[in-house]
């Protein structure tokens, strides 16, 4: 047996997926791109109101002043045609692309196949996609097809020869010149068609009427073209106005999250990582990945990861589209232990950090790691290793091995602050500086050090540890000619 | 209903009607709970380590008192209980240099470049509450700058402290930290030669004060306890 997905007037339905109030409003979708644009397809209301397909925008507005006119896009009718095989992936392993808004499903294998309940489930899903189908279940491709588009919105074709006769003769999509013959012969279904016979019908109208009798009988079979699982939910839209900031995005985004937890959901997957495109009307696209650290497919965990990252964004140019894909993945069990120094809320913490990111600087929030040199405050700052924060159990490393501090620890000056130095000796014996002043009671060093002699610059400097009067411990160094005080020992 | 005639009676009725607020009766027992530092002076002083879910303030009137190394100590002690440090450092002073990359990877490190930015990201991670310590540092700030931090901003975090189980610490040069649960004060003083000493003889030559202990119903318990490690 062969399932049929048929979205009636796919390109609307994706038009009008984002926004599926409109679909009980008069809506025409017109091909922009067209020189002369005309109505490609309509909503009900449009067709009540007494628009028809074919009509230019200024036609349409004439007759009824408050439809909503909305253009093709291609991104939308991606990202549709993509919940629709995802939607049929959640009911057989095996599916074909067929057209737009055409996907057939083959059932081989399924063991108490309850049709009727498939299809309803069926219908539900896309329901929740906002995508109206109709669902046709038949012995094979072709009889699906046909059960598909004439469902209202589910058929089961038992009786495939009843089913047939009285299908009319546009079902099987003759040519204009063809369906004009026809219809001067007065046949109007195909069981007036069939009836004529396929020599018959061959020797009058040529090798054109003999495909149309195949098409008609729909008995034969064909093997289907299958399509891959995607690797990436993506939702896409190309915006009529652009943006000039990113805060009217928020509720596309919104809608984004939503459907692609909900396609996630129908493959039993959750989100791995976001990956966020903003296409500009000049200058090149930003994207920006997320990590997700507990991968999940709650909607307000996502969706706030986002607008955390957007509240902070400055863009130079004009948002002109949207573009959001998130990579499946496998829930990461965990369980909390008594001694357990994992993460309680591992998004939260994701979104605290962004938060600090955007406060402070994303070089100035993370966890150091000391650079192998000698040169004095070399660190580089490193992201906070989520993996190691959700799945540490204990220490790799034996906490004895851990190397033991000498002296007091120095709060450094960042950067070192100037001072003029008076010495004695060569010893300094009075400091001035913008903040710290005073006479010097007692002095260590010099400590010379220095490296990357191979390279240009070099650096080297002289360091003194030295007691003021007042008790405090100061760092202080000569580089070249000019004094700094480099910290304070606490 | 019949009339409530006595406050065991108002009680019940509280405890029923409002059963949050019965929870929240019955935390006491949970806000006792302590921090261990691992550091002699400080777990001797306060009975176990610094309080959780409240704030404890450390005073350092002066420099060279040995405030760094008890942030270095206490990233120790986090590393050894397979904890997260969080530093907010009010005036990026922290020197990461001496610590070994072990105890860094252990750190959440915020530099902040003013004292108005650090008080926002110590709010943001005591509101986040994923981090069982966090130490904010003060303790190189300008003066003119603490001064202007309003009382009501302390309360506030007292506040986020107490929904959360986050032990936060904040380095102070001088007492200001309104609604802190606990204030010590660190009295020892170094000299040039203490640089040449190890880790653990510093420790052990802290000196610190307990001068204030705020008991749950807001008492504040006397003064003057001095620990001398060693």
């Amino acid at each position: 047996m062969f399932a049929v997905i048929h979205i009636p007037d796919f390109f609307l339905q994706a038009a009008l997926r984002l926004e599926p109030e409109l679909h009980s409003c008069p809506v025409a979708l017109v091909e922009a791109n067209l020189p002369k644009p005309v109505i490609l397809q309509l909503t009900q209301a449009a067709r009540d109101a007494g628009l028809s397909e074919g009509m230019t925008p200024t036609q349409a507005l004439a007759r009824c002043p408050v439809i909503a006119i909305k253009t093709r896009s291609v991104a939308q009718e991606t990202a549709a045609s993509e919940a629709l095989l995802d939607c049929a992936f959640a009911f057989s392993p095996c599916i074909e692309a067929t057209g737009p808004g055409l996907c057939t499903l083959d059932l081989k294998g399924f063991k108490d196949l309850c049709c009727d309940a498939m299809g309803k489930k069926i219908l539900n899903r896309l329901l929740q996609l906002h995508l109206a189908g109709q669902v046709g279940v038949a012995e094979n491709p072709l009889l699906a097809l046909h059960a598909a588009r004439f469902a209202h919105p589910f058929l089961l074709v038992e009786n495939s020869g009843e089913f047939l006769r009285a299908l009319p003769v546009e079902s099987v999509e003759p040519s204009r010149e063809m369906l004009s013959i026809l219809k001067k012969w007065g046949i109007h279904t195909l069981g007036a068609f069939t009836a004529l016979g396929q020599e018959a019908l061959g020797e009058r109208l040529g090798p054109e009427a003999l495909a149309l009798f195949e098409k008609a009988t729909a008995t034969a079979t064909r093997p289907l073209k299958c399509v891959h699982r995607p690797e990436t939910f993506e939702e896409a839209i190309d915006f009529e106005h652009e943006f000039e900031t990113a805060q009217p995005l928020l509720f596309v985004l919104r809608r984004f999250i939503e459907q692609i937890c909900l396609r996630l959901e129908m493959v039993y997957r959750v989100a791995d990582e976001l990956k966020l495109r903003l296409i500009f009307s000049d200058g090149p696209d930003y994207e920006h990945v997320f990590k997700i650290p507990a991968p999940t497919r709650q909607i307000d965990t996502l969706f706030r990861m986002l607008q955390t990252h957007l509240e902070t964004l400055q863009t130079a140019h004009p948002i002109r589209g949207l573009h959001l894909s998130a990579r499946p993945g496998r829930a990461t069990p965990q369980q909390l232990g008594l001694f357990e120094a994992a993460l309680r809320h591992p998004h939260q913490f994701y979104e605290t950090l962004a938060r600090l990111t955007a406060l402070v600087g994303s070089d100035h929030v993370g966890t150091p790691a000391i650079e192998p040199t000698y040169r004095p405050d070399s660190f580089r700052m490193q992201p906070v290793p989520f993996v190691a924060m959700l799945s540490e159990q204990g220490s790799t490393q034996p906490h004895d091995r851990m190397q033991a501090l000498q002296g007091l620890c120095l709060r450094r000056f960042r950067p070192p602050l100037p001072a003029q130095v008076e010495c004695s000796d060569r010893h300094p014996v009075a400091i001035q500086s913008a903040q710290f002043n005073g006479r010097v009671s007692k002095a260590n060093g010099p400590w010379l050090i220095s490296g990357n002699w191979w390279e240009h610059p070099s650096w080297g400097r002289e360091e003194w540890d030295i007691q003021m009067q007042d008790g405090n411990l100061y760092r202080l160094f000569q580089q070249g000619s000019d004094w700094f005080l480099d910290g304070v020992y606490d | 209903m019949q009339p409530i005639t006595n406050i065991v009676q108002l009680r019940q009725l509280l405890a029923e009607r409002f059963p949050a607020l019965r929870q929240f009766s019955e935390q006491p027992s949970l806000k006792a709970a302590s921090w261990p530092t691992g550091l002699a002076a400080i777990d001797h002083l306060l009975r176990g380590g610094l309080p959780k879910s409240a704030i404890s303030e450390l005073v350092s009137s002066q420099l060279s008192a040995g405030s760094a190394l008890i942030v270095a100590a206490l990233l120790r002690q986090t590393c050894q209980t397979n904890q997260w440090l969080g530093l907010v450092d009010g005036r990026d002073c922290f020197d990461p240099a001496p610590l070994d990359n072990t105890l860094l990877s252990r750190l959440l490190w915020v530099r902040c470049r003013e004292t108005k930015q650090a008080l926002k990201a110590a709010d943001l991670l005591l509101r986040d509450g994923n981090l069982p310590l966090l130490v904010f540092d003060l303790r190189l700030n300008p003066a003119a700058e603490l001064r202007r931090i309003p009382a009501t901003t302390w309360y506030r975090l007292q506040r986020i402290v107490e929904l959360a189980s986050t032990t936060l610490l904040v380095l102070t040069p001088r007492p200001m930290v309104q609604g802190a649960q606990v204030r010590l004060s660190l009295q020892s003083r170094f000299t040039l030669e203490a640089l040449m000493e190890t880790e653990e003889e510093l420790l052990s030559r802290l000196k610190i004060e307990l001068v204030q202990r705020r008991s749950f119903a807001g008492q504040q318990e006397g003064h003057a306890w001095i620990a001398e490690a060693g």
